[in-house]
């Protein structure tokens, strides 16, 4: 019982060393690296990264990739709004006739990071009326309830379960060929928006469905064309210009486009939702996509009309060449929280060779001290 | 002999024991009450749209009662043995040494599980009124790792009581502080799940400490 106690605490002790002094070595070390801010520009159309210019009066300027220097203009979808006040505001862009209005109709922001997608999610999910009587989006009375046998829709102000609403929401999703359980759910159950899709939904087999409430009652609608994709993960996307429902994400990481009349275009971004954070910005002629990950980013210019891959951009990380005294020190570091998942777990990371050679020659030395003091 | 040394522990904590359950009793009323308000006010739908949609289970006020009531009962219960030696007259009976100390705080442990028991059946039969029982199971299960820890808070007090140097009694507190601070370490709900049962084994392996405590006692290490 002693030598297990004693094994225990020394255990204990290790676990903890090797996970709070590389942790407090890094927070005491760490340099922080914003990359610059970059979008296409439909204008030279070539990638832009923001910079500020020291001294400068507007020090705030675009640098494309050859390094010219451009103004606000070159951005003219990003700044519509301060360009409209200044009256600067282009009305036509590569031939085409464009309005202040359009570009605001068209501009969209799209983010996702691995935290927000790898973790433990309630399989409750609020319900919006998509079809509200006082034509603004409500805040939601029922929520869908994911079990095994089925969906049920409850309502949350008296706990209980709509019959009628869950029987038809059952028929109509048995009509359209769902197979339950549901696996993946996005929506927005949000009125800051302008109208309310619903739900998109993943069955056990991988085939996409939508799920609505209209006018109280609840409607569903099967995607064949996504059938086969092996969805892994999808956002629904509520835009003013309606140029999607949603984004995909099939087995192989590559995002799709789901169109409102069911089509599903395939684009040329790879993006892994559980490692890679993404940022799309959409304006009436291109999307910018960035896909980042702790090492560096790729961005791809798609076009806003067919999501046709225009140009695209890779840039990595600058790395730290300072000595990091971890290495000699310990021959790994255990982590405990990651900033890609939700999770508490331990994660055994930073295996070194010099560190573990480190520690078993200290070891050795101690186990030599001790026996020579007990000879003594 | 082994209702004598429930009996005897019973003596050292009933006082505790009724004020812990009056504290507890009162804080998780003042909570439930809380929560019966914004549900009175402002509608169920809240509750709901707040347990979906945030990194909360409503209840995080109650996060470290478990803790503290673990590691209070610990003091309570072996404070007097490690006073006026009565440690050492506790392990001359004639009764088997392991095993005292075993009933000791196996009686400590039962003690505290009852209240947390007590504890969460009297929030899921409040939070059953309101929320449907998957957004209760969401809450009982990311306050798991705090009962846990209460139970890590009292055996670790144990083995630091009842370890007989300082020296020790200090390494041991620094794990425990360390061990605290991991099961604390991250608000979102049901981020423990697949991590627990493995911390649950580590935890009741605490044990080990205790015993170890008590074999230096008894080789006659003191500070």
């Amino acid at each position: 019982m002693k030598t297990a106690g004693r094994i225990f605490i020394g255990f204990s002790a290790a676990v903890l060393i090797l996970w709070l002094v590389p942790w407090l070595y890094n927070l005491a070390t760490l340099k922080s690296y914003s990359p610059p801010f970059t979008l296409y520009s439909p204008v030279i159309h070539d990638f832009t990264y923001l910079d500020r210019e020291e001294g400068a009066k507007n020090s705030l300027r675009f640098i494309d990739r050859k390094g010219n220097v451009h103004g606000d203009e070159v951005q003219p979808f990003f700044y519509a709004s301060l360009l409209h006040s200044r009256g600067e505001f282009p009305d036509s862009l590569d031939g085409r006739a464009i309005t202040y209005k359009e570009a605001e109709d068209n501009s969209l922001v799209m983010t996702s990071r691995p935290r927000e997608v790898a973790r433990r999610n309630a399989p409750v999910y609020l319900l919006m009326e998509s079809v509200p009587v006082r034509m603004e989006l409500q805040d939601p009375e029922d929520a869908l309830v994911i079990r095994k046998d089925g969906i049920k829709v409850w309502n949350m102000a008296s706990n209980k379960m709509l019959e009628d609403k869950t029987a038809g929401l059952a028929s109509q999703l048995s009509a359209n060929g769902f197979v339950h359980p549901a696996k993946l759910l996005a929506g927005n159950p949000s009125h800051r928006k302008e109208y309310d899709e619903g739900y998109l939904v993943t069955d056990s087999k991988d085939q996409l469905f939508q799920i609505k409430q209209v006018d109280g009652k609840m409607t569903a609608r099967s995607f064949p064309q996504a059938s086969g994709l092996g969805i892994r993960q999808l956002f629904i996307t509520e835009y003013t210009n309606h140029a999607t429902l949603g984004y995909l994400i099939d087995k192989d990481d590559r995002m799709h486009m789901l169109r409102p009349d069911g089509s599903v275009v395939a684009t040329d971004v790879i993006f892994d939702p559980v490692k890679d954070n993404i940022l799309v910005v959409g304006d009436l002629f291109n999307y910018t996509v960035k896909v980042s990950d702790n090492d560096g980013e790729k961005f791809y210019a798609l076009s806003s009309s067919d999501f046709s891959l225009v140009d695209s951009m890779e840039r990595t990380y600058p790395t730290d060449d300072e000595v990091n005294l971890c290495e000699y020190i310990f021959p790994c570091r255990i982590r405990f929280v990651s900033s890609n998942d939700g999770y508490v777990k331990p994660r055994l990371q930073d295996f070194s060779l010099k560190g573990l050679l480190a520690d078993l020659v200290i070891i050795l030395v101690i186990i030599v001290l001790k026996r020579r003091k007990k000879a003594s | 002999m082994d209702r004598m040394i429930i009996y005897k522990e019973w003596i050292k904590t009933r006082g505790f024991l009724l004020g812990a359950l009056v504290v507890l009793a009162i804080l998780t009323s003042y909570t439930i009450l809380n929560l019966a308000k914004t549900v009175e006010l402002q509608g169920a739908e809240v509750i709901w749209s707040t347990l979906v949609m945030k990194d909360t289970v409503l209840i995080e006020a109650l996060r470290y009662l478990p803790l503290a009531a673990g590691c209070l009962l610990a003091v309570f219960q072996f404070v007097p043995e490690t006073t006026r030696k009565r440690l050492k007259l506790t392990l001359h009976l004639p009764y088997p040494q392991g095993k005292m100390i075993f009933m000791m705080y196996a009686y400590g442990i039962t003690a505290y599980v009852a209240l947390c028991l007590l504890q969460s059946a009297f929030l899921t039969i409040f939070l059953c009124k309101w929320i449907v029982s998957e957004l209760v199971c969401r809450i009982m299960r990311t306050a798991l790792v705090w009962y846990l820890a209460g139970l890590a808070a009292y055996l670790f007090t144990v083995a630091a009581l009842l370890e007989p140097t300082w020296k020790h009694r200090i390494l041991i507190l620094a794990v425990a502080l360390g061990v605290m601070y991991l099961l604390f370490l991250s608000p979102v709900p049901e981020s423990y799940n697949g991590f627990l049962p493995w911390l649950v084994i580590y935890v009741l392996g605490v044990q080990l400490l205790i015993y170890y405590g008590v074999s230096r006692f008894k080789e006659g290490l003191q500070d």
